[in-house]
């Protein structure tokens, strides 16, 4: 796996390391039913907070990412389609979060960051729409 | 360890002074080998070595009893550096052992100096020294210098290594010079005790300079420990 | 593991250290964090038995250290590296190391090899022949391979280039996985502070500033950015839960903890023309604490 992790931005780095995991799983660095390295050798290689590495793993299991075998270690949950469904929502939610929070700083009303979303969702679909046509 | 490190911070102040007293003592005797200086007796001889030994006993007990216990490096002369001292510190000993053992090794290598000049000395008399007139000699000149070395230990603890020599050398001066006027000092003081000028050979074991010496070298080495104690680095 | 209540102490009528109320959990790497002069020497030195402290009292491993007995105690379970690293000159570095290992019955042998390995440190030089960064990594050695459970050291890494510099940080990470050892340090690098700890501490002119665990104190302030018509109105410092106000221009810039969304919506009442709330870096905590409005 290669893991970056920005340790002077102002997210907090569990949940970087987090979404590392999370998009080595999806980019196929690390699959599933293969086992992750210990929080030993993270924490070295990264020259990072063991705590924080702990912190990490117990979130991803706790959302049901990865599995803790007592003993034995820590390994990438096997994918079920309905909860590679389950798991994509809630990531979609993780990455849209921050940018919704941001509309919503700046002053936009719901309704406003709403129809932004949708102007840009619309958008989006055509231009896909509009690449198959051509290909 | 302690002993080890003790070692290896005073060795070079012993060497210094076994050089020393070689070169004062056995190289007359060189120059003398091949013919006796003109006109001096052996009699005469000797008593400059007896004059010269309670300089040399003072010097010892100085000279081995500073560095070490307050400054560990040779650029400790301001306050504030301490160098390798906070290393020590952080060990898990306590001060009191600390000075135990430095103060410890540099006693134990005084009263061999010490015991080998006066032994040399007894040996150059000319006269026969009873063994009985050797052992009071030889304790009382080892025992009235251990003052000497306990208060230049205290000097080490309170005083950086630019002053130790200049204030212990001050307060025997001033020892020595109030011995000779005012009657207490000169009944109890060390340096009378270990000198052959006012005791001589043949003179009893006196007690007041001896048990005043060791009162003395007791209560300064309290007073170090408790000074080590109390400081800050 | 460590803990101090009170804790004071004052050079010569000026006070050093003002009623410092230390924790620092079993477990933890906690980043001591403060400008130069603020306390951070005299904290360590007063925890360790180098100076006598006025007031307070002093905690480790659970046990009050307040006696000569309970100080050699505590150091023997204890590491300390010091701002100047300085050894003995008469002794090369193999005979540092048996002097050290001496002293500790816990002394790892594994680990003495494994870092002077690492290290690549002369055996048979002597301390003053070695570089800063050779003397550095000597003392670093002396309080990895002691089997201590805590780790106390000031400014470990200073003078050490960046790859010195990580494999000192890694080989700390490590220890502090496999033997779930406390690590208290001050530095002035705040990116390796973010990088391996997981608890800060900030003092500043002998008091404590900041105290917590590193993520919950990134989550819990925001900086707020607001733009006014005019000069940007001064009640902005005085609402609750605004620690720093700084004002430039037209623009304001908030250092808001806790109850952020209140704080915005006080500072919306004051009719800015825009308001950005970001999240906020170890950097600029520790600007904003040390010099503040």
């Amino acid at each position: 796996m290669n893991l970056r992790i920005d340790f002077s931005s102002g997210l907090p780095i569990y949940q970087q390391l987090m979404e590392q995991i999370k998009h080595a799983i999806d980019t196929g660095a690390i699959r599933g039913g293969e086992q992750l390295p210990t929080i030993r050798k993270i924490a070295e290689e990264l020259a990072m907070n063991p705590n924080t590495v702990a912190r990490a793993y117990h979130e991803l299991e706790r959302e049901g990412v990865i599995e803790v075998r007592h003993g034995s270690g820590a390994y990438v949950g096997m994918p079920s389609t309905s909860s590679v469904k389950a798991a994509g929502i809630r990531r979609a939610g993780d990455i849209l979060r921050p940018a919704m929070e941001q509309g919503l700083a700046i002053g936009l009303s719901g309704s406003e960051l709403r129809r932004v979303f949708e102007d840009e969702l619309a958008r989006l679909q055509d231009t896909a729409a509009a690449d198959r046509r051509r290909n | 360890m302690l002993w080890y490190k003790a070692w290896l911070e005073t060795r070079w102040r012993f060497a210094f002074l076994v050089g020393s007293i070689l070169v004062v003592w056995l190289a007359p005797l060189w120059i003398s080998s091949t013919g006796v200086p003109p006109g001096v007796p052996a009699a005469k001889q000797w008593m400059g070595l007896q004059l010269g030994s309670v300089l040399l006993y003072i010097f010892t007990a100085i000279y081995l009893a500073g560095s070490g216990i307050n400054s560990q490096t040779l650029y400790a002369a301001t306050s504030g550096f301490h160098g390798s001292m906070l290393f020590t510190l952080s060990l898990p000993v306590s001060r009191r052992r600390l000075l135990f053992v430095r103060a410890g090794l540099g006693a134990l290598l005084t009263c061999i100096l010490v015991a080998i000049m006066a032994g040399y000395i007894l040996l150059r008399r000319p006269e026969a020294t009873s063994a009985l007139q050797s052992l009071v000699y030889l304790t009382r000149a080892i025992v009235c210098t251990m003052p000497v070395y306990a208060l230049s230990v205290l000097v080490a603890c309170v005083l950086d290594e630019m002053w130790q020599f200049m204030s212990a050398c001050f307060v025997w001066v001033a020892v020595f010079l109030l011995q000779a006027r005012v009657e207490v000092v000169s009944r109890v003081s060390p340096l009378r005790g270990m000198s052959l000028n006012c005791y001589p050979i043949t003179a009893p074991m006196p007690w007041a300079p001896v048990a005043v010496s060791l009162v003395l070298t007791g209560v300064l080495l309290s007073l170090s420990v408790l000074v080590l104690q109390r400081k800050d680095y | 593991m460590i803990s101090t209540h009170g804790l004071s102490k004052s050079y010569e009528g000026k006070p050093a250290l003002i009623h410092l109320d230390l924790a620092v959990p079993r477990g933890s790497i906690c980043g001591f964090l403060g400008r130069n002069g603020a306390g951070k020497t005299t904290t360590m030195k007063l925890l360790l038995g180098m100076l006598r402290r006025d007031a307070g009292s002093i905690w480790l491993f659970g046990e009050p250290v307040d006696s000569e007995e309970s100080g050699v105690t505590a150091r023997r379970r204890t590491a300390f590296v010091s701002e100047d690293k300085e050894l003995y000159p008469f002794m090369t570095v193999d005979q540092t190391i048996r002097f050290t290992r001496a002293f500790f019955p816990t002394w790892r042998r594994d680990l003495e090899e494994k870092y002077l390995d690492l290290f690549q440190l002369p055996r048979k030089k002597t301390v003053p022949k070695l570089s800063r960064g050779m003397r550095t990594q000597l003392m670093l050695l002396l309080a990895m391979a002691r089997g201590a459970e805590l780790l106390i050291m000031d400014e470990p890494t200073s003078g050490l280039d960046p790859a010195l510099t990580e494999e000192v940080l890694q080989a700390l990470a490590d220890l502090a996985a496999s033997d779930g050892i406390t690590i208290f340090f001050s530095s002035h690098q705040l990116a390796e502070v973010e990088q391996l700890c997981d608890r800060v501490c900030l003092i500043d002119r002998g008091q404590k500033v900041i105290d917590g665990v590193l993520d919950d104190l990134k989550a819990e302030y925001r900086r707020i950015l607001l733009v006014f018509e005019g000069e940007p109105p001064r009640e902005l410092a005085s609402l609750p839960g605004v620690d720093h106000l700084r004002r430039n221009g037209r623009t304001a810039s908030l250092l808001a903890h806790v109850d952020v969304d209140a704080v915005v919506d006080r500072a919306r009442e004051l009719m800015p023309i825009s308001v950005e709330v970001h999240p906020v870096t170890l950097k600029e905590l520790f600007l904003d604490h040390v010099k503040g409005e």
